[in-house]
């Protein structure tokens, strides 16, 4: 019972930093239709950011605020600068091909990553470094009994959970949330109706984001922080968002928590070494017996 | 080809090996991506799968290395033949995650299964000696010498079989299917079954690559990184997705630019957190600004540029 509950509290809050990444990139999938291989790499950039400036005796919340900052910028940036030209170029011969389109973007942000990598270890070494966290992570006691959960997984679950809730408003209650949902639904129409979808689609970049740095602070203080350590994230974020469907919010936050806790039950139960081969099981499972995910709706082709 | 060699120092010739040798892989993404459009961003871990074929059929099995080679050509093509089958169903984004979370996942399955893949150490292989027949013949063989001798031929048959598959039937259909799927079933082409057959076809290539690739000396879990995946995409982008040349000069870029940049960085004493990293810098920016400014890449500029000369005569 104590290995099962302690699964099942690990599961919970990594599951909860894996729905963000998940988050991230369907938002970007749904907004802009390229998956971003990068957005880890965005986010080491900025947790790089805010452990610099940690070490400049800033303090852990205004780091945590600056590094969610950058997160957007970095974001919008890449849209703009990149994206945009990239896909806006419909006479070059290369995009006039139906598979190259979705393909050209995703070679597009793997450059992006490696760029981001390399930039990381030459501004900031190549080293592990730790990455404080606002919480001590011991385990949590109610009297003389020790609880399976820890102060800091507590925190992660909190954050992710206002992280979630927050979102949840700006999609269902303002104006900007509804555009976003309905130019990702039909585009076209959206700008007949008016709306700038340009706009729109670079705020979705902004958002996905900060959702990842987010993840990006709340998992290096497990993890530690090194221009590679946040590429098993973009692994379990992407397997997440297929098992709950690219083209779901809902369903990328669903998919992140059942990742979560495979993960959590494998890693208790079989062995730690068998985590990267039960994802790509997880993942070729989720494809062949629900390829449009747990939420996801079939994509309709017109002939 | 054999006087070429001889006046190159041992240095350039297992750089040249290198070259043959990464040039199949490099290839089997010409193939795959750039004929029949799909991404990979896997082929090391296919590659993989050609190498640890190779050395157990030499390690378990006793087989020469030759042999061994052939052999390893056909596991990995029934290992694409599964993965095709996956793929098939798979477009572009889902395809490109799936293939990198087999590239992490692979390397693994050899620690996981350590009694039969050896765990984290692998095998250490190699290309033996050169055969009597070829010293008498031509005198003392280096090392380095044997090691581009090995690939070479595998290199040229590579090459003369994407030569010649883009201008055959299957070439055509794989361009129809990649170019538009819709009007490719309507014209009567059974999309599922060319883009297995791509898969085949490729992985073969790729796992070709993979066995010479470890018999330099290791086959491992850390040979065949994600990282080199990804360089792999990143030869065939520079060079041009869809042009054979292209392919050549990517590959000549990626094996020569880490170690120009490395004379020019000792040349002017750079600390090492920048030397470090500057390759793999240069390499990302390069296929940035392909992918944005020329997207077809350096083979696709050069006919741009022919094309434009044509244009003006007239």
């Amino acid at each position: 019972m104590d290995s099962f509950l302690s699964a099942f509290f690990s599961g919970t809050s990594q599951g909860a930093i894996y729905a963000l990444v998940s988050l991230g990139l369907v938002l970007v999938w749904r907004g802009a239709g390229v998956v971003n291989f990068a957005q880890m790499g965005q986010a080491m950039f900025t947790t790089y950011i805010a452990s610099q400036l940690i070490q400049n005796n800033y303090s852990y919340w205004s780091a945590f605020v600056i590094a969610l900052v950058s997160g957007a910028i970095l974001g919008a940036i890449v849209d703009l600068g990149l994206m945009r030209p990239l896909t806006s170029r419909k006479n070059s011969q290369l995009l006039n091909s139906q598979s190259m389109r979705t393909t050209i973007p995703v070679i597009a942000s793997l450059g992006i990553l490696g760029v981001l990598k390399a930039l990381a270890g030459i501004l900031w070494a190549g080293e592990e470094r730790g990455f404080p966290s606002p919480v001590a992570a011991n385990a949590l006691t109610i009297g003389n009994t020790t609880l399976a959960i820890t102060g800091f997984d507590l925190f992660v679950i909190g954050v992710v959970f206002v992280t979630l809730a927050l979102t949840t408003i700006f999609f269902t209650r303002t104006g900007m949330g509804l555009a976003m949902r309905a130019s990702a639904l039909n585009p076209e129409v959206t700008r007949l109706s008016g709306i700038r979808v340009g706009s729109v689609r670079t705020l979705s970049w902004a958002i996905s984001g900060t959702a990842s740095s987010l993840a990006g602070l709340l998992v290096t203080p497990k993890t530690n922080l090194s221009p590679n350590t946040l590429d098993l994230l973009l692994i379990v974020g992407f397997t997440a968002a297929v098992v709950g469907g690219l083209n779901s919010l809902t369903g990328s936050v669903l998919g992140g928590f059942i990742v979560g806790y495979v993960i959590a039950f494998v890693n208790v139960y079989s062995a730690p070494e068998n985590v990267f081969l039960a994802i790509l099981i997880f993942l070729l499972l989720a494809l062949f017996i629900r390829p449009q995910g747990i939420l996801g709706s079939k994509e309709v082709r017109r002939v | 080809m054999i006087l070429l060699s001889i006046q190159f120092d041992a240095y350039n010739q297992s750089q040249l090996a290198n070259i043959a040798t990464l040039l199949i892989a490099v290839l089997s993404i010409t193939l795959l991506t750039g004929a029949s459009g799909q991404i990979s961003l896997g082929q090391g871990a296919i590659m993989a799968v050609g190498g640890y074929a190779a050395a157990l059929f030499v390690t378990k099995l006793g087989l020469s290395m030759w042999v061994s080679f052939i052999l390893a050509i056909f596991a990995s093509a029934l290992f694409g033949l599964f993965l095709g089958l996956a793929a098939a169903r798979l477009s572009g984004p889902y395809l490109a995650g799936t293939t990198l979370v087999m590239a992490l996942a692979i390397p693994s399955i050899a620690i996981r299964f350590e009694s039969l893949f050896g765990g984290d150490i692998g095998f250490s292989v190699d290309y033996g000696y050169p055969p009597n027949w070829l010293t008498n013949l031509i005198g003392e063989i280096s090392i380095e010498e044997w090691s581009l001798y090995v690939a070479l031929p595998f290199a040229a048959l590579a090459l003369f079989a994407v030569l010649n598959l883009s201008n055959t039937r299957s070439g055509r259909t794989w361009r129809a299917v990649r170019d538009n799927e819709v009007a490719a079933a309507l014209a009567g082409i059974n999309i599922a079954r060319t883009k297995v057959i791509a898969f085949v076809c490729a992985s073969a290539l790729a796992g070709l690559a993979g066995a010479i690739y470890g018999f330099r000396g290791l086959v491992g879990p850390s040979v065949y990184s994600t990282d080199l995946s990804l360089l792999l995409l990143t030869a065939a982008v520079i060079g041009g997705l869809r042009s054979i040349g292209g392919a050549i000069f990517g590959t000549f870029v990626i094996v020569f630019l880490p170690d120009l940049i490395e004379r020019v960085t000792k040349a002017l004493a750079l600390p090492e957190t920048i030397s470090d990293y500057l390759p793999a810098l240069l390499i990302g920016l390069l296929l940035l600004l392909t992918v944005i400014f020329n997207p077809r890449g350096s083979a696709g500029a050069l006919e741009h540029i022919r094309h434009a000369r044509h244009s003006r005569k007239h």
